[in-house]
C-alpha cells in the first residue's frame, strides 16, 4: 500500500468520461486504503474515526460531481493524488489535517453564536476586529 | 522632484556629441561655451508647446499696470512687478536649482546655484536675488548707462543726459528690450556644474551613513547638474559638531553655508542663536558660545537644511526615507491643527514632518500670489517641536486590552464582550442624571457625537469637553473661534492678547503674530501673567481690571487700539475656567465695540483655543446641564479625558476610561476600554479658526483597541439603546444635522453672527490675575506625557 502511494505518477489522459470515472473510483479506493495509515502517523484517533475521514474524502470528491470534461477530471485527480501523497508522506502536520478534514472548512475556531444571538452585524464585527 | 525637467534636459544634451579627448568638464559642448551659445541662438525655437507653472501656481495681478513681460527660454511670461528672475522662471514652468533660496525666508544669494544667463548681461546672474525687470539695463563701455524702455519708448534715463540717451537708443539695436532669461544654455549649465564642484569640494562623501540620504538637495542636484568627477585632491576640511539640544543633530562638516538655518532662526523663530562665524574656508555655522537652540520651532531647521548638516536626533539612523509611507494628516497636540505628514514604516510611526505643498513655487506672501493648493493656510510649512517630536509617545504606555479593576484594585484583561456587558449593566443601575460623560482633548467629532447621543438616549445631558469649562457658551460660534483666521492675522496692525501666551498655547499662531509684528511693526499689548515673547510687546497688566480700564478708554493702550486700522483681540481659552469669564468676555466685547474691532470687512475678535477637540465639542453642543454635575455623579464616562478634575467625584462612582494611553484618567478608572490614537483612525477635528480637517490612519491600531466611535456604538447596543449609525458615513450624516460646518473639510467656515448678540451680564470682573493655561509647552496631553523626547525637552526647559 505504502509503496503504491509512493510510486504514484501522472497517468496518460483519459480517453473518455467512462475511463475518467473509473480512475476517480480507483483514486477514492486508494484514499480509503491509506486512511488507516494516516490515522496512525498523524495520531488522529482521539479526534476522528476512519469512517468520518472517509466521508470527508467522499464529500471532497462529490464537490466536483458536476464536472464532465475528462481533461478537467484528470486535472482534479492529479491534484487529489498530490494531496494524498502529501498526507501519506507526512509532508503535512497534524493541524493541517485536523483543520481541513476534521473540523471542516469553517476553520478551527468556531463561533457558536449563542452569545451574540440577536445582535447586529456591527456588534459581531466589532468583537472580531477593528477593521470592517 | 520638480527639477526633473531640467535634469532630463541636461542629461539628454550631454549625450549628443562625444569628443575623443576627455576633459574634466563632462559636457563637451561646455568647453567652448560661447560658440555653443551662438549655435543655439541660430536655431531659435519657432512654435513652443504650452508650459505650465511649477506646482500649478496661478498668478494674481491685482493692478494691471504692474504687469511686465519677460522671456524665459523664449517663452513669454507675464508677471507682476517685483518678482525675481527665479520666480519668473517658475511661472514659466522652469524649476531653477537652488540651495540658499527658500520662499519663506529672506534672500541671501550666496550659494550661486541658481545662476542663469540673461541676454545682454555681461555675466550670468543669481536668479534668486535678481529682480525681473520690465526692460533691461544696458551697460556700455563708458560706465553705467541706464535706459529704461517701456514699449520701445524711451521713458527714463539715468547717469547720462537725455540727448545722449536718445543717441544711445538710436545707435544701439534695442528692438524687443524685454528681459530674456535663459536657463538651459551652455553658460548656465557650466555655471551650475562649476558651483556644484565647489560645493562638493568640502562636502564629505558619507551619503551612505547620512540621514539626509535620499531626500538631500545636494545629492539630487549633483546627480542632475554636477560633473561626473572632481578635480580636488587635497584634504577636505572638517568642522566641529555643535550641540543644539535633544532635537537637532548636527554634522557640521556637511554644511554648505547656505545660511537657511540662520535666517530661519532670526526671522521666523525669533531667536538670535545661530550665526555665521569666520570667513572663507573657515566659515562655519554655530552658536558662538556653547548654547542650545531655545525655540519651540527649532525642529524646522531640519527640514530647511538642504544637506545632512542638521538632521533629526530622535530619527537618527532609524529609517531611510524611501522605506517610509507618508500619510497626510492633522496634528492634534494643540488647537491649531497643523497640516502634517506622518511617515510610518509598518506598524510604527517613524517621524512627523510638516505637509509641504509639493512643488509649490517659491512665492512670497507679499507678492499677492495665489497658490492653487486647496489646503488652508494654517501653518505655512513650519510645525512646532511638540508636533514634530511627540510621536514616540505613541509607542509607550498604550492600552491594548479591555480591562476591569478587580476587588484587589488590580486591572485584569477581559474580552470586549465582558467589558461592554459590565459597563452596560452598571449604566442601567444608575439614575440618568447621575451619568456624566467627558470628552478628552484629543477626541474627534464623530466620537463626541456618538457619546452625546448615547448619553442623551440614557436620559442624561451632562456631557462636556475638558478645557471648555463647566458652563461654556456654545450659542454663538463667533464667541469661541478665531474669527480673523490664522492667515488673516497678517493683516492686523494692533494686537491685544488677553490671558493668552500664544508662544506655548499655539506656537504656529505665535509665529504668525511674530511675522506680522516683524513685517508691519504691529503693536502688541498683553494682559496676563509675566510671559516669554519673541517679539516686542507691552505688558499692560496681569488681571482683568486692566481690561476694564482699556474698555473705559483710560488706559494708554486704548489710544493705540483706537488708531489701529485692523485691531485684533485674542482671548485665551484659559479664561473659560475662570469664575468671572462672562464679565471678562463682556469687557472684551466693550473694547471691541469701542474700537471698531468687528466691522463688516474685518472681524478682529478672537478666542484662541487650547485643544484639538474644543471647537468641534462646542459646535456639537457638548454643554453640561449643570456645572456641579461631577459632585453628584455616580457613573463617569471619560473618553480620553485625563485633565478633568475628579477630586470632587464621590468615591463610589463608577468610572469608565476609554482611551489610548495609560495616563491620569486610568488611575481612577474601574473599566478600561482601549481606543485608537489619532494616527490610527479617521476623524474630523476642527481647529481654533473653525476649519474642519480630517486625520487619516497611518498605522494599524495597537492590540485589541477599537476606534472611539465604534466603542460607543457597540456599548449602546449592548446597553439596549442602539445608536442608528453603523459606519463613518452614517455618523457623519448625523453630524450634518447638528453641525454641518464640520463636514466642510479643509475649508474654514466663518461664524455667522457676531458676539454683539450676547446678553448683558451683570457680573463684575474679579481682581484675580490671569493664570498661565499651559504649564509645560512640551507636555500637554496623554501622548506627549508618554513621550521620552518631550520629557527630555521639559527637563531642559526647567533648567
Amino acid at each position: 500500500m505504502v509503496h503504491m502511494a509512493r510510486n504514484m505518477r501522472v497517468p496518460p489522459n483519459s480517453a473518455s468520461l467512462a475511463e475518467a470515472k473509473k480512475r476517480t473510483l480507483e483514486f477514492f479506493r486508494m484514499c480509503c486504503r491509506s486512511i488507516p495509515e494516516i490515522m496512525e502517523i498523524y495520531n488522529l484517533y482521539d479526534v476522528v474515526s476512519p469512517s468520518q475521514l472517509r466521508s470527508a474524502v467522499a464529500a471532497e470528491v462529490r464537490k466536483n460531481s458536476n464536472v464532465t470534461d475528462p481533461n478537467v477530471i484528470d486535472m482534479l485527480l492529479f491534484k487529489g493524488m498530490e494531496e494524498l501523497k502529501n498526507c501519506v508522506d507526512h509532508s503535512k502536520q497534524r493541524h493541517h489535517l485536523v483543520g481541513k478534514y476534521v473540523v471542516g472548512n469553517q476553520g478551527l475556531v468556531q463561533d457558536l453564536g449563542h452569545k451574540d444571538q440577536g445582535s447586529s452585524n456591527f456588534l459581531r464585527n466589532f468583537y472580531s476586529s477593528n477593521y470592517f | 522632484m520638480g527639477l526633473g525637467l531640467l535634469a532630463s534636459r541636461a542629461l539628454r544634451s550631454s549625450r549628443i556629441i562625444r569628443n575623443s579627448t576627455r576633459t574634466i568638464v563632462s559636457t563637451p559642448e561646455l568647453k567652448n561655451a560661447d560658440a555653443a551659445a551662438a549655435a543655439a541662438a541660430a536655431d531659435a525655437p519657432s512654435d513652443l508647446p504650452k508650459r505650465n507653472p511649477v506646482g500649478g501656481a496661478r498668478v494674481h495681478i491685482p493692478n494691471p499696470d504692474d504687469v511686465i513681460e519677460v522671456f524665459v527660454d523664449g517663452y513669454p511670461v507675464k508677471i507682476p512687478k517685483g518678482m525675481t528672475v527665479l520666480q519668473a522662471c517658475e511661472v514659466a514652468g522652469v524649476d531653477i536649482p537652488r540651495f540658499c533660496y527658500h520662499s519663506r525666508l529672506s534672500i541671501a544669494g550666496n550659494c550661486r546655484m541658481c545662476l542663469v544667463e540673461v541676454e545682454k548681461s555681461p555675466k550670468s546672474v543669481a536668479s534668486c536675488a535678481m529682480p525681473a525687470l520690465p526692460d533691461f539695463v544696458l551697460s556700455s563701455n563708458s560706465g553705467l548707462v541706464l535706459l529704461v524702455l517701456v514699449e520701445n519708448q524711451l521713458k527714463y534715463s539715468h547717469c547720462i543726459s537725455a540727448e545722449k540717451a536718445v543717441y544711445m537708443h538710436q545707435t544701439h539695436d534695442l528692438q524687443g528690450p524685454r528681459m530674456k532669461i535663459k536657463t538651459d544654455t551652455p553658460i548656465a549649465k557650466k555655471a551650475r556644474e562649476g558651483v556644484m564642484e565647489f560645493l562638493l569640494m568640502n562636502h564629505p562623501l558619507d551619503c551612505p551613513i547620512c540621514d539626509q540620504g535620499g531626500e538631500c538637495d545636494l545629492q539630487d542636484q549633483s546627480m542632475a547638474f554636477g560633473s561626473d568627477r572632481g578635480r580636488f585632491t587635497e584634504m577636505k576640511r572638517s568642522v566641529v559638531d555643535k550641540n543644539l539640544g535633544p532635537l537637532v543633530k548636527t554634522v557640521m562638516t556637511r554644511c554648505i553655508q547656505c545660511t537657511r538655518c540662520v535666517r530661519f532662526a532670526s526671522e521666523v523663530a525669533g531667536v538670535e542663536d545661530l550665526g555665521m562665524l569666520g570667513r572663507g574656508s573657515g566659515e562655519e555655522i554655530g552658536t558662538y558660545v556653547e548654547k542650545l537652540m531655545t525655540s519651540e520651532l527649532s525642529g524646522n531647521v531640519i527640514d530647511i537644511c538642504p544637506v545632512g548638516a542638521l538632521t533629526s536626533k530622535p530619527f537618527a539612523f532609524k529609517a531611510r526615507n524611501w522605506e517610509l509611507k507618508g500619510t497626510e494628516s492633522i496634528d492634534v497636540t494643540d488647537a491649531v491643527g497643523s497640516n502634517i505628514r506622518i511617515d510610518s514604516r509598518g506598524p510604527e510611526v517613524m517621524r512627523v514632518v510638516p505637509r509641504l505643498n509639493e512643488g509649490c513655487p517659491s512665492f512670497r506672501a507679499d507678492l499677492k500670489l495665489d497658490l492653487t493648493s486647496t489646503l488652508p493656510d494654517i501653518n505655512e510649512e513650519w510645525i512646532s517641536d511638540k508636533t514634530r517630536f511627540f510621536y514616540d509617545g505613541l509607542k509607550r504606555q498604550r492600552l491594548n486590552d479591555p480591562m476591569i479593576r478587580g476587588a484587589d484594585g488590580r486591572f485584569q484583561a477581559v474580552s470586549w464582550r465582558d467589558a461592554l456587558a459590565i459597563v452596560a449593566e452598571v449604566m442601567h443601575q444608575i439614575k440618568p442624571e447621575e451619568i456624566i460623560g467627558v470628552a478628552g482633548k484629543l477626541s474627534d467629532a464623530e466620537s463626541m457625537m456618538a457619546l452625546k447621543d448615547l448619553l442623551n438616549k440614557m436620559g442624561s445631558n451632562n456631557i462636556f469637553c475638558e478645557g471648555n469649562g463647566m458652563c461654556p457658551n456654545a450659542d454663538l460660534r463667533s464667541g469661541y473661534i478665531m474669527n480673523t483666521s490664522i492667515s488673516g492675522l497678517e493683516k492686523a496692525d494692533t494686537f491685544l492678547l488677553v490671558g493668552t501666551q500664544p508662544r506655548v498655547e499655539a506656537a504656529m499662531v505665535n509665529a504668525r503674530i511674530r511675522k506680522t509684528v516683524k513685517a508691519t511693526n504691529a503693536k502688541v499689548g498683553y494682559v496676563g501673567p509675566a510671559a516669554d515673547f519673541n517679539y516686542d510687546h507691552e505688558h499692560l497688566g496681569t488681571d482683568p481690571q486692566t481690561l476694564v480700564e482699556i474698555a473705559k478708554g483710560s488706559h494708554p493702550f486704548s489710544s493705540a487700539l483706537k488708531n489701529a486700522k485692523n485691531p485684533v483681540i485674542i482671548v485665551g481659552a484659559g479664561v473659560f475656567d475662570r469664575d468671572d469669564k462672562d464679565a471678562v468676555f463682556a469687557a472684551v466685547d466693550t473694547i471691541a465695540k469701542n474700537n471698531n474691532v468687528v466691522r463688516p470687512d474685518w472681524n478682529g475678535l478672537n478666542v484662541l483655543l487650547l485643544n484639538a477637540a474644543q471647537a468641534a465639542a462646542l459646535d456639537l453642543g457638548l454643554v453640561p446641564e449643570s456645572d456641579k454635575c461631577i459632585d453628584s455623579a455616580k457613573f463617569v464616562y471619560l473618553m480620553g479625558a485625563d485633565d478633568v478634575n475628579l477630586d470632587k467625584l464621590p468615591d463610589d462612582a463608577f468610572v469608565v476610561y476609554q482611551g489610548h494611553h495609560g495616563d491620569r484618567g486610568v488611575y481612577r478608572a474601574n473599566v478600561i476600554l482601549p481606543a485608537s490614537a489619532f494616527t490610527e483612525k479617521e476623524g474630523i477635528y476642527e481647529n481654533t479658526e473653525g476649519c474642519a480637517q480630517i486625520t487619516l490612519p497611518a498605522v494599524p491600531t495597537v492590540g485589541d483597541a477599537r476606534d472611539d466611535w465604534k466603542i460607543v456604538r457597540a456599548l449602546s447596543e449592548v446597553a439596549g439603546v442602539g445608536l442608528p449609525y453603523d459606519s463613518l458615513g452614517a455618523i457623519r450624516s448625523r453630524i450634518k444635522t447638528v453641525a454641518p460646518n464640520l463636514l466642510e473639510v479643509d475649508e474654514r467656515q466663518p461664524a455667522t453672527f457676531s458676539t454683539s448678540l450676547r446678553p448683558e451680564v451683570s457680573q463684575k470682573v474679579s481682581a484675580t490675575p490671569f493664570t498661565p493655561a499651559v504649564e509645560n509647552f512640551y507636555m500637554t496631553d496623554a501622548i506627549t506625557r508618554a513621550s521620552k523626547i518631550m520629557a527630555q525637552c521639559s527637563a531642559l526647559l526647567k533648567k
